[in-house]
């Protein structure tokens, strides 16, 4: 069994592998040739203009998105048709949603254990008392018995994080976790998710919280229609961007 | 303007305002003038009709009116009103159309009560040896025949020696019945467990259990293949679910599963060896025992048939390539036009001719399929059978049901009426409950779907802890209305010969002792439809409640 403090143990050298990556949605070609590598422990932020592809990267690497050309390896197993994989592929990669998508017909504790129990196959004592860690690490226990409706965005959100957590996946997608939060909410995510980067996952996070990206990523990944522009270390990144595309992006949003 | 403006920032209600009060009830426009004076002078004309009947209640439901009315004006122009004097300025006092339409429907409600009451109960005759036509009245009911022809009501034709096992039936449904109520209270949930594994077990048992009281089982010898053929498939179906990750496996539960069925034909085959229970014939099955049986299979039957159309109508398997379809369609389409030169020959006019190029139908088929369900048989095939059965009255399938029985049993086998017509009345109903619960399917936020997903769930566990869940819950106030339906519309069956409750009245009133008592036999359906649609949609009200927890 894994250990509670940090991810279960991954044997290859990258973890993610894109190569080539093609997406298109009826003509429309959302992703134009993705390439990357991803070693186990990197913390990458991927960020953009909207309509530039990136939720739908990240989407095709537990396979929401099916991609239609090119190869994705996670974990060294290849994303293909083969619904087996996937499900595979889908318990060791875990993904936080903007919507949080938590299940309103059950209660927090639930929400959490449900799929550990039932996919995991877990004991409902093992599955619960991992759900309570959890619930502890994201600083929200005296909710569990509530159902979702009844808590507040930023709290959702940390029982979705949870509940991705609870069952020990090796990879986190974040797909703009904090944009549907109330500003005051979102630096409790952000905490939990800074916490998480720094006990060595394996994340990838859609987001524009540029501070975010600065503290804790290892790269920074600029995608604009459908294609990687600039990658870089978040110092380089943010200070001294090579491209022009990303110099302009970044005036914008640095502007106010 | 500005005069407007003024008239708002006047204090409102602080003087009665005779010019306002005039504009808002007759002279605001000409057909609210109009309205006032057609409902005064019919209120008016019915009150007068009514005073000559009955001149002491008319006089004091006028006199209780004007008092009304009276406590109002004097509450209004002094701008002091008391509770009950406010109460019926809002409630029935605060136009005067409304003071009139007040008035008009106390005497109606009163009225249609009192003659309600004088024809039920105060010129009613109750004894059940009185419903010849020399004890009977035009002003009371002869309620004797509900009581007299009780038997014909409850169970129809069925043999009377054969009454006390639809007690037993009924006994058995009521006590389960109290059990369920008494294990589910949250109180007692957690002490009664083991009663409630139980009750559930039996309740799964139930439809066997009740066939067994009122149908019977028959005297046949011990079929050991038959058993075994049946067996193979129930570990096959147990398999399937486990390979599918639907069910965990455990010891116990196989053993069960791959036990329980063996051992319930043993039972059954030694309970018809032992003519305890002997069969009845279900053709003479009638009256409120048809009508049940009729409802409760439907309902409880096309509830999961209209789960798996909806989720078909819904699914986005892989289709069937075209490089497969085409062909097929192709072959089997020359296959068919080899027979045509015969069909051609044989033809005797126009139509028969047509008939030799029905091979084209395959292509339009294939067409469609490809078409419109992108090779998605599954899909193709639900929307198909949904779209049929809507398009089909009901009693067409009750007929077609009892008609074509025959074309798909060996020859000389004779089905009793019951059964076609519930497999058509299941068939009819699940196609409105797929739709129905494909409209709570489609609900459900796709994030919900794309969450399941990430987690890993299968596609069967998706819908099984998530989707359905939510889904159900969503459609509980349309299917119940449309279970009250299939309840109600049951009574249909009387058409295609079955003697249910309400077709069971035409025997009772051709009875002479009974002779044409119908209002008094349809007030009393009446009654019986209403407590069993009102307990349903109660019943519903209280799942909602309960299954509504956190619901936001």
């Amino acid at each position: 069994m894994a250990t509670m403090e940090g991810p279960s143990q991954s044997f290859v050298d990258e973890i993610i592998v894109c190569e080539n990556v093609h997406k298109w949605f009826g003509e429309f070609e959302a992703l134009r040739g993705l390439d990357l590598r991803v070693k186990p422990g990197e913390v990458i932020v991927i960020i953009g203009p909207s309509g530039s592809g990136k939720s739908t990267f990240i989407r095709c690497l537990n396979r929401l998105e099916e991609h239609q050309d090119g190869r994705i390896i996670i974990d060294g197993i290849e994303l293909s048709h083969d619904l087996r994989n996937i499900q595979v592929v889908r318990r060791e990669v875990g993904m936080v949603f903007q919507q949080f998508n938590l299940f309103p017909h059950l209660t927090v504790l639930d929400n959490i254990t449900l799929a550990p129990i039932n996919v995991r196959k877990w004991s409902r004592d093992h599955a619960e008392e991992l759900a309570m860690t959890w619930l502890h690490r994201v600083g929200i226990p005296e909710q569990a018995a509530k159902f979702p409706g009844q808590l507040s965005g930023g709290q959702q959100q940390r029982v979705a994080i949870a509940r991705t957590l609870t069952m020990q996946p090796k990879i986190l997608l974040f797909d703009e976790p904090t944009s549907a939060l109330d500003p005051e909410m979102i630096s409790e995510v952000l905490d939990v998710m800074r916490d998480l980067a720094r006990s060595g996952y394996t994340i990838l996070a859609v987001t524009h919280e540029m501070g975010f990206a600065r503290e804790v990523a290892n790269r920074v990944i600029f995608m604009d229609a459908g294609k990687i522009v600039e990658e870089n270390t978040p110092d380089d990144f943010f200070n001294n961007p090579k491209e022009e595309r990303t110099k302009l992006f970044l005036s914008q949003i640095l502007q106010h | 303007m500005t005069e407007s403006i003024t008239q708002i920032q006047e204090p409102v209600g602080k003087r009665f305002n005779w010019e306002i009060f005039l504009q808002d009830n007759i002279t605001g426009s000409w057909f609210q003038a109009i309205w006032v004076l057609l409902l005064t002078i019919f209120t008016i004309s019915y009150a007068i009709s009514q005073f000559d009947n009955l001149p002491l209640s008319t006089g004091i439901i006028l006199g209780g009116w004007v008092i009304g009315i009276f406590m109002v004006v004097r509450g209004e122009l002094s701008l002091k009103h008391s509770r009950l004097s406010r109460w019926l300025k809002n409630n029935l006092i605060s136009s005067i159309s409304n003071t009139i339409l007040t008035l008009l429907i106390i005497l109606v409600i009163a009225f249609s009560i009192n003659s309600i009451w004088q024809w039920a109960v105060v010129n009613a005759n109750f004894n059940p040896l009185e419903t010849t036509p020399e004890f009977r009245t035009e002003e009371g009911a002869t309620w004797g025949v509900i009581f007299g022809a009780r038997k014909l009501l409850m169970t129809g034709l069925m043999a009377p020696e054969d009454s006390w096992r639809v007690w037993i039936a009924l006994g058995f449904i009521l006590v389960m019945w109290v059990l369920t109520l008494v294990s589910g209270r949250p109180k007692l949930k957690e002490k009664l467990k083991a009663l409630r594994t139980v009750v559930n077990t039996v309740w799964l048992l139930s439809p066997a259990i009740l066939y067994l009281f009122l149908a019977g089982a028959p005297n046949n010898p011990y079929n050991i293949k038959l058993m075994l053929i049946a067996e193979v498939g129930i570990l096959a179906i147990y398999l399937l679910l486990w390979w599918q990750k639907v069910v965990q496996f455990y010891w116990r539960s196989f053993i069960i599963t791959a036990l329980g069925w063996p051992l319930l034909y043993t039972i059954w085959s030694t309970i018809g060896t032992s003519e305890f229970f002997p069969p009845i014939n279900v053709d003479t099955w009638g009256g409120l025992l048809l009508t049940m049986i009729i409802a409760s299979a439907v309902i409880v039957l096309s509830l999961p048939l209209g789960m798996v159309l909806a989720l078909g109508r819904r699914s986005e398997v892989y289709g069937i390539p075209d490089w497969i379809v085409w062909p097929v369609a192709v072959g089997a389409m020359i296959w068919g036009f080899t027979t045509t030169p015969v069909l051609l020959e044989t033809s005797r006019n126009l139509i028969e001719r047509l008939l030799a190029f029905w091979p084209l139908l395959i292509f339009g088929v294939a067409y469609i399929l490809q078409r419109a369900f992108k090779g998605n048989v599954v899909a193709g095939a639900s929307t198909t059978f949904i779209e049929f059965i809507r398009s089909v009255p009901l009693i067409t399938l009750l007929f077609m049901g009892i008609v074509m029985a025959p074309f798909f049993l060996a020859p000389g086998v004779y089905t009793p009426k019951p059964w076609p017509v519930i497999i058509g009345y299941t068939l009819f109903a699940s196609a409105y409950s797929a739709e129905i619960i494909r409209g709570g399917l489609q609900a459900i936020p796709h994030g919900q779907f794309e969450a399941a997903d990430s987690l890993g769930f299968n596609g069967l566990q998706k819908m099984r802890f998530i989707v359905l869940p939510q889904a159900l819950r969503i459609v509980i106030p349309p299917i119940v209305g449309q279970f009250i339906g299939a309840f109600k519309s049951s009574s249909l069956v009387s058409i295609v010969g079955l003697f249910d409750f309400v077709g069971i009245s035409k025997v009772v009133i051709a009875n002479n002792e009974w002779l044409g008592l119908r209002t008094e036999l349809y007030v009393f359906m009446a009654v019986v439809y209403f407590l069993g649609s009102f307990l349903m949609s109660s019943y519903s009200r209280r799942l909602e409640v309960r299954l509504g927890l956190g619901e936001r």
